[in-house]
C-alpha cells in the first residue's frame, strides 16, 4: 500500500485546506461585484500596519509563485508519467507520483493566497476592483468554474494513481493529467487578460502598422467588447512567456527540493533516488529556459508596440537598470545550470574527457552574460551625457544594443546545449565508423552556427530595426534551433549502439553541486517577482494605463532597491512556506517506498 | 557546549543583520559614518553560519546569501526616485521643503532630465537653473523670483526664455503629476539657488482639482541626442528628402527606398519653436493624425478617371489638386465637388470620418431616391441637407443593392430582398429573380447607398515607428524638439541680453 496512514492524515489536512481555499474564493469572487459597489464612492482604504500597496503586492506574489509552481509540475508531471507508461519503467511514474504529491500540497495554499489576495483588493482597491469586475465579469465567473475543474482534476489524478493502474485504466490517468493542465493553463489565461488589460488596455489594429486601438473614450468609459478586453495587445505574450516560465520554475523548485532531501539523505538510497530527481528537475528547468529569452523578446516587442514610451521606459529609461540586475540572474542562472552538468559528469567514468572544454565554455558564457549585463540607455543628466561624450558609451554602449544581446543570448544558449551534449557522451564509446566523420561534422556545425550568429550579430547594427527585428533575429534563433535539432539526431544515430565503458552512480554528486540546485531556484524566484515589479510598474501611476490614475498615497514607483528588499521578504515567506508544506506533506512518509536507481542505468540521461 | 553556543549566537545575529539589512536600520556602530552598514555584518554572519553549520542551517545561510546577493546588487545601481510625499508628513519649514524639492526635482518631477544647475554643462533643452533664486526676479518686468517661479511651474508656455521652445510640460498633469505640495517643495529648492527661501502658502494659477480627469498620454522621456538624431533625419530616415531645414543639405546622390517619393511637405527650420513637443512627436508616430494645410495628399474620381495629387485648396465647392503628369510636370487642377463620381456605400456607418460629404439612399418604404450634402449622423440616423431643408433618414430605411456576378460572367444587379446560405433573392428590373448560391462566382457585395468623398491623407509614410530604432526615434525627436528655427549665435546672444 503506498499511502501510509499518515500520508493519508496529510490528505486530509491538505482537502481541508483545499476546501477552505475554495470558499474563501468563492465568497469572495461571488461578493466582489456587490461589495465593489457599494464601495464605488471609495477609492481606497489603508492596509493596517504595511499599507495597501505592500499587502497586495505580497499576497499577489506569493500566490503567483505558488500558482507557477502547481500549474507548472503537472505538465512535466504528465510526460514523465506517459514515459513511464511506455518505457515500462516503475521509477517514472514514481518519480511523477513524487511531484504530483508536491503539488498537491502546495494547491491549498495558492488557493489561500488567491482567496487572501482577492479580499486586500476588493477591500483596499474598491474603485479599480469595481472598474475591472465591471469589464471582467463573466470571465470571473468562469474563473471559478475552471478552478473547480481544476480542483477536482488533480483529486482524480492524484488520488487515482495507485487505483488507476493497467493499460486502459492507465490510459483514462493520462487523460485526467491533460485535462489537469489544460484546466491549470485555461486558469492563467483568464486571470492573465484582467491584468495584462491592466497594462495595455488597447486591441491590435490591422497590419503592417499593428497600431493600438484603445478599449476606452477620452470619459475613460470601456467601449470594447469583453473578448477585446481579454485579448488585449500583450494578453498572449504574457500568457505564452508565464507558461514556459512555470515550466523553469517548477523543475527549478523540484530540483532545490530533491537537492535538499540530497542532502539530507542517510542513506546511499535515498542519495541515489534524490540525485537522479534532482538531475531530472534541472533537465525540465533547462528546457523551459532556453526558450524562455525568446518569449520575453516576443513581450517586450509587443510592449513596445503596444506604446513606445512605455517601451523606452522600460529598456532605455525607468526600469533599465531592472534589466541588468535581470541579466545577472539569468547569467546565474544560465552559469549554474551549466555548472550542475558539469559536476554531473563527474559521476560518469569517462566524463573527465571533456574537462578540457570547460575553461572555453565557461569564458563564452562569461563575456555573453557581461554583454548581456550591459545597459544602452540610462538616466542621465545632461552633464552627466558630457562627461561620456553622449548619451551612449562610444564603445560598450554598441554592447548594450538588442542585436549584441540577442546574439550572446544563442551563444549562451548553444553552449549550454553543448554541455548537455558532453554530459550525454560521458561514459559512452560510439562503434559507428564513421564517428570521427560524425564528430568533424558536429564541430563544423558548432563552428558554421557560431560563425553565421555572431556575423548576423553585427550586420544587426547596420540595419534597420524593422529588418533586424523580423528578418535577422528569427534567422539568429533558427541557426540556434536548427544546430540543436541536427546535432541531437546526428549524435543519437552516432551513439545508439555505443559501448557503455560505465554506468551513472547516481547519489556520488558533490553537495556543492546541490547547493547549485537551490541558488537556482532562489535565483527562480528572485527573477519572477523582479519581472513581477516590472510588469506591474511599467503602468507607473495608472491603474489601467492611461485610463485610470492612481491616485492613492503609493501613486509612485518604488527604487528598485526598495522592490528587491520587498521581493527578498517575499521570498523567504515562499521558502519558508514551500519548506513548511513540504515538510508536512514527509512527515509520516520516513519509509521510503520504491527501489531507488541505484543499479539501474539513467535513462533520464540517455533520453 | 561553548561551539554550540557560538554557532546559535552567530545564526541569531545572521538572521538580525538580515533584518536590519532589508528595514535598511542606520549603519553599526558609527551609523553618520556608515560604518559599518548591515549588508557588511550580513555578509561576515552568513559566511560563519556556512563555515560553522551543517545540513540544515547551512542550507539557510546559503539561502539567506544568494536572496541578499541580489538585494545588495540592486541597491549599489543608480537611479532616480519617483516616490511621492505625504503632505500631512511634510514639516513645513524651509530646509524640510529644500531637501525634498531636491529629490522631487532629480526624481519624480524630472526636471533634471532638461533642465541643468551647471553653468559649465553645454546647453540642454531647457535653460541651465544656476542661480535661478536670483536670475528669477529679473525674467519678467513687475515679477518677484517666487511669482516667477509658480507660472514657470504652473504654465510653462505663458513666458518662454528666449532660445528655448514650448517644450516644459506642465509638472501637474499626468504623468508627471506632483501635487500642489510637491510643486511648492520645488519651487522652494528653485529658490535655494542663490536666493531667498519663502514658504509661505500661495494660491495656485491652476485649479489642479479640476483638472485630475485629464488624461493624457505619456510624452517621451527625451533622452535621445539632437547630434545623432540629425544624423537619422538626414541619412537613416532620409526625412531631408521632403522636410527642407535651412543650413542642412540633403546629401548628394540620395536614393529613397522604393515606392517612396519626393513629396512637398513643410519646412521643419522652426517647427519645434511653433509647436509643442507632443505634435511633434504625433506626427512622426501618426503623421495623419493632422495634416497641415496644402501639404495633404488627395485621390479622387471624376467622370471614370482617378486624379491623385496633393490638395492645395479646399472650399465648399471645389477643390484645386496639385498633380504631376507621366514627365513629371506638375500643373494645378480645380475640380468641382460636385463633379466627384458616386461610390457605393457597403456600410453606412462612421460617413464622416470616411470623408464623405454627399449621400443618395433609396427609401425602403417610399421607393423615392434622395441625395444632398451631409449634415449629421449617429448610430441610427443620417441627416442630408435636401433643397435648402435638413432631412433625417433612418439608417434601416434604405433599400439595399446587391451585385453579383454568376459564372457565366453575368452581372446581376438588384434590390435584396432576401439572403439564405442557398438562395439571394432580388428585384431585377422589377421582376423578383431567385439564385442559387451554388451559381455565384463573385459577391453579392451590397450597397446601402452612394456617396461622394474626399479623403485627405498625408503623403508620409506611417512606418517609422517600425523603421526606426527606438534609441533612433529618440534622437530623432530630440533633433527636432531642437529646430527652434533660432542658431545657436542668436540665442547665445538672447540669453545674454535677458540675462542683461
Amino acid at each position: 500500500m503506498y499511502l501510509t496512514k499518515h500520508s493519508s492524515m496529510n490528505q486530509s489536512k491538505n482537502r481541508l485546506y483545499l476546501f477552505l481555499g475554495l470558499f474563501i474564493i468563492y465568497l469572495l469572487l461571488t461578493a466582489a461585484t456587490v461589495f465593489a459597489q457599494d464601495a464605488t464612492d471609495t477609492e481606497y482604504r489603508p492596509f493596517p500596519g504595511i499599507g495597501s500597496r505592500n499587502a497586495a503586492w505580497i499576497a499577489a506574489q506569493l500566490h503567483l509563485l505558488f500558482g507557477s509552481f502547481i500549474l507548472g509540475v503537472p505538465m512535466f508531471a504528465v510526460v514523465i508519467e506517459f514515459v513511464g507508461m511506455k518505457t515500462k519503467d516503475k521509477r517514472y511514474d514514481k518519480m511523477a507520483q513524487e511531484f504530483i504529491k508536491l503539488c498537491m500540497g502546495a494547491f491549498s495554499t495558492t488557493a489561500l493566497m488567491g482567496g487572501v489576495l482577492v479580499f486586500i483588493l476588493i477591500w483596499c482597491y474598491p474603485k479599480v476592483m469595481n472598474k475591472l469586475s465591471g469589464i471582467f465579469g463573466p470571465t470571473m465567473i468562469f474563473y471559478v468554474i475552471l478552478f473547480f475543474g481544476e480542483t477536482f482534476t488533480l483529486y482524480l489524478y492524484s488520488y487515482g494513481w495507485d487505483r488507476m493502474q493497467g493499460r486502459v485504466s492507465k490510459m483514462w490517468h493520462l487523460f485526467l493529467g491533460v485535462l489537469l493542465n489544460v484546466f491549470g493553463t485555461a486558469i492563467m489565461f483568464v486571470s492573465n487578460s484582467w491584468l495584462t488589460y491592466q497594462t495595455s488596455p488597447a486591441i491590435m489594429g490591422p497590419k503592417p502598422a499593428h497600431e493600438a486601438i484603445p478599449l476606452h473614450d477620452e470619459s475613460g468609459a470601456f467601449i470594447g467588447t469583453l473578448w477585446q478586453a481579454v485579448n488585449n495587445y500583450t494578453w498572449m505574450p504574457v500568457n505564452i512567456h508565464r507558461l514556459i516560465g512555470n515550466i523553469a520554475f517548477g523543475g527549478a523548485i523540484v530540483g532545490a527540493y530533491s537537492a535538499f532531501r540530497f542532502l539530507a539523505a542517510k542513506t546511499k538510497e535515498d542519495k541515489a533516488h534524490y540525485d537522479w530527481m534532482g538531475y531530472t528537475g534541472n533537465f525540465i528547468a533547462l528546457c523551459g529556459l532556453i526558450p524562455l529569452p525568446f518569449a520575453g523578446y516576443w513581450l517586450g516587442r509587443e510592449i513596445y508596440m503596444f506604446n513606445n514610451t512605455m517601451g523606452i521606459n522600460m529598456m532605455g529609461s525607468l526600469f533599465s537598470w531592472l534589466f541588468i540586475i535581470q541579466a545577472v540572474m539569468i547569467g546565474v542562472l544560465f552559469i549554474g545550470a551549466n555548472y550542475y552538468l558539469w559536476s554531473g559528469m563527474t559521476r560518469i567514468a569517462g566524463g573527465e574527457v571533456y574537462a578540457r572544454f570547460r575553461p572555453y565554455m565557461i569564458a563564452i558564457i562569461v563575456i555573453s552574460v557581461a554583454v548581456w549585463m550591459t545597459p544602452r540607455t540610462l538616466i542621465m543628466s545632461p552633464t552627466e551625457q558630457a562627461a561620456m561624450g553622449g548619451p551612449n558609451h562610444p564603445l560598450v554602449g554598441l554592447f548594450g544594443l538588442m542585436t549584441a544581446k540577442n546574439t550572446v543570448v544563442n551563444l549562451i544558449i548553444l553552449t549550454t546545449f553543448l554541455s548537455f551534449l558532453f554530459y550525454r557522451r560521458s561514459g559512452k564509446t560510439p562503434t559507428v565508423g564513421w564517428r570521427k566523420a560524425g564528430n568533424i561534422i558536429i564541430a563544423a556545425i558548432f563552428g558554421l552556427a557560431v560563425a553565421a550568429i555572431v556575423t548576423i550579430g553585427i550586420v544587426g547594427f547596420k540595419v534597420n530595426t524593422d529588418f533586424r527585428v523580423n528578418v535577422l533575429t528569427p534567422i539568429q534563433v533558427l541557426v540556434a534551433l536548427a544546430v540543436m535539432i541536427l546535432v541531437t539526431v546526428i549524435d543519437l544515430i552516432m551513439y545508439r549502439k555505443a559501448r557503455s565503458s560505465s554506468e551513472i552512480s547516481w547519489g556520488q554528486m558533490t553537495d556543492r553541486s546541490q547547493y547549485v540546485l537551490i541558488l537556482l531556484a532562489i535565483t527562480f524566484t528572485s527573477l519572477m517577482g523582479l519581472m513581477g515589479y516590472a510588469r506591474s510598474g511599467l503602468r507607473e501611476a495608472w491603474h489601467i494605463f492611461g485610463v485610470m490614475q492612481d491616485t492613492s498615497p503609493d501613486a509612485h514607483t518604488p527604487l528598485l532597491a526598495d522592490a528587491v528588499n520587498m521581493i527578498a521578504v517575499i521570498i523567504v515567506i515562499f521558502f519558508a512556506l514551500v519548506g513548511f508544506i513540504f515538510w508536512l506533506g514527509l512527515w509520516g512518509d520516513k519509509k521510503k517506498e520504491g527501489s531507488p536507481p541505484v543499479e539501474a542505468e539513467a535513462a533520464t540521461g540517455d533520453d | 557546549m561553548q561551539r554550540k553556543l557560538i554557532r546559535i549566537i552567530s545564526l541569531i545575529l545572521m538572521v538580525v543583520s538580515f533584518i536590519a539589512y532589508i528595514a535598511k536600520a542606520p549603519a553599526f556602530p558609527i551609523a553618520s559614518e556608515n560604518l559599518l552598514p548591515w549588508s557588511t555584518w550580513f555578509f561576515i554572519f552568513a559566511l560563519a553560519n556556512i563555515i560553522l553549520w551543517q545540513s540544515v542551517v547551512k542550507l539557510l545561510s546559503f539561502s539567506l546569501m544568494v536572496i541578499w546577493f541580489y538585494a545588495f546588487a540592486a541597491s549599489v545601481v543608480p537611479e532616480t526616485s519617483t516616490a511621492t510625499f505625504d503632505p500631512n508628513a511634510i514639516d513645513r519649514t524651509p530646509d524640510t521643503f529644500i531637501e525634498i524639492g531636491e529629490i522631487i526635482f532629480n526624481g519624480k518631477g524630472k526636471c533634471n532630465t532638461c533642465h541643468t544647475l551647471d553653468p559649465s554643462a553645454p546647453k540642454s533643452r531647457c535653460p541651465d537653473l544656476t542661480d535661478i533664486g536670483t536670475h528669477a526676479a529679473t525674467r519678467q518686468p513687475g515679477m518677484t523670483a517666487k511669482e516667477y517661479l509658480i507660472e514657470s511651474t504652473y504654465e510653462p508656455h505663458k513666458f518662454l526664455v528666449p532660445g528655448y521652445s514650448n517644450i516644459m510640460p506642465p509638472v501637474w498633469k499626468p504623468p508627471i503629476s506632483l501635487s500642489e505640495i510637491e510643486i511648492e517643495t520645488v519651487i522652494a529648492f528653485l529658490q535655494s539657488q542663490g536666493g531667498e527661501v519663502d514658504i509661505t502658502e500661495f494660491e495656485p494659477p491652476v485649479d489642479i482639482g479640476s483638472a485630475e480627469a485629464v488624461v493624457e498620454e505619456l510624452p517621451p522621456l527625451l533622452t535621445g541626442d539632437v547630434e545623432r538624431g540629425k544624423k537619422v533625419f538626414v541619412e537613416g530616415a532620409k526625412c531631408i528628402a521632403c522636410h527642407a531645414v535651412a543650413g542642412v543639405e540633403q546629401p548628394t546622390g540620395q536614393t529613397l527606398d522604393e515606392g517612396v517619393e519626393v513629396v512637398a511637405a513643410p519646412e521643419l527650420t522652426d517647427i519645434a519653436g511653433l509647436n509643442s513637443l507632443r505634435y511633434i512627436e504625433e506626427s512622426v508616430l501618426l503623421p495623419n493624425a493632422q495634416i497641415v494645410s496644402g501639404y495633404g495628399s488627395v485621390t479622387v474620381k471624376t467622370g471614370g478617371a482617378t486624379i491623385q495629387g496633393t490638395l492645395v485648396t479646399q472650399d465648399n465647392e471645389q477643390i484645386t489638386v496639385r498633380v504631376k503628369d507621366a514627365a513629371g510636370n506638375e500643373e494645378e487642377r480645380t475640380i468641382l465637388l460636385s463633379e466627384l463620381d458616386p461610390e457605393p456605400i457597403e456600410e453606412l456607418t462612421d460617413l464622416t470620418g470616411k470623408g464623405y460629404f454627399w449621400i443618395q439612399v433609396t427609401l425602403a418604404d417610399t421607393g423615392a431616391t434622395i441625395s444632398g450634402d451631409l449634415v449629421e449622423e449617429d448610430d441610427e440616423n443620417i441627416t442630408l441637407q435636401i433643397g435648402g431643408e435638413p432631412q433625417t433618414i433612418s439608417k434601416s430605411n434604405v433599400k439595399v443593392q446587391a451585385t453579383l456576378i454568376d459564372f457565366d460572367e453575368n452581372v446581376i444587379v438588384g434590390e435584396l430582398i432576401e439572403e439564405t446560405e442557398d438562395e439571394v433573392t432580388l428585384i431585377v428590373d422589377g421582376e423578383e429573380q431567385i439564385i442559387d448560391t451554388f451559381d455565384i462566382d463573385e459577391g453579392p457585395n451590397y450597397s446601402r447607398a452612394f456617396g461622394k468623398r474626399l479623403v485627405v491623407t498625408s503623403p508620409m509614410p506611417n512606418n517609422f515607428p517600425l523603421l526606426l530604432s527606438v534609441s533612433d526615434m529618440s534622437d530623432l525627436l530630440a533633433y527636432l524638439a531642437s529646430l527652434t528655427g533660432a542658431t545657436d549665435a542668436t540665442a547665445a546672444e538672447e540669453a545674454e541680453a535677458t540675462a542683461e
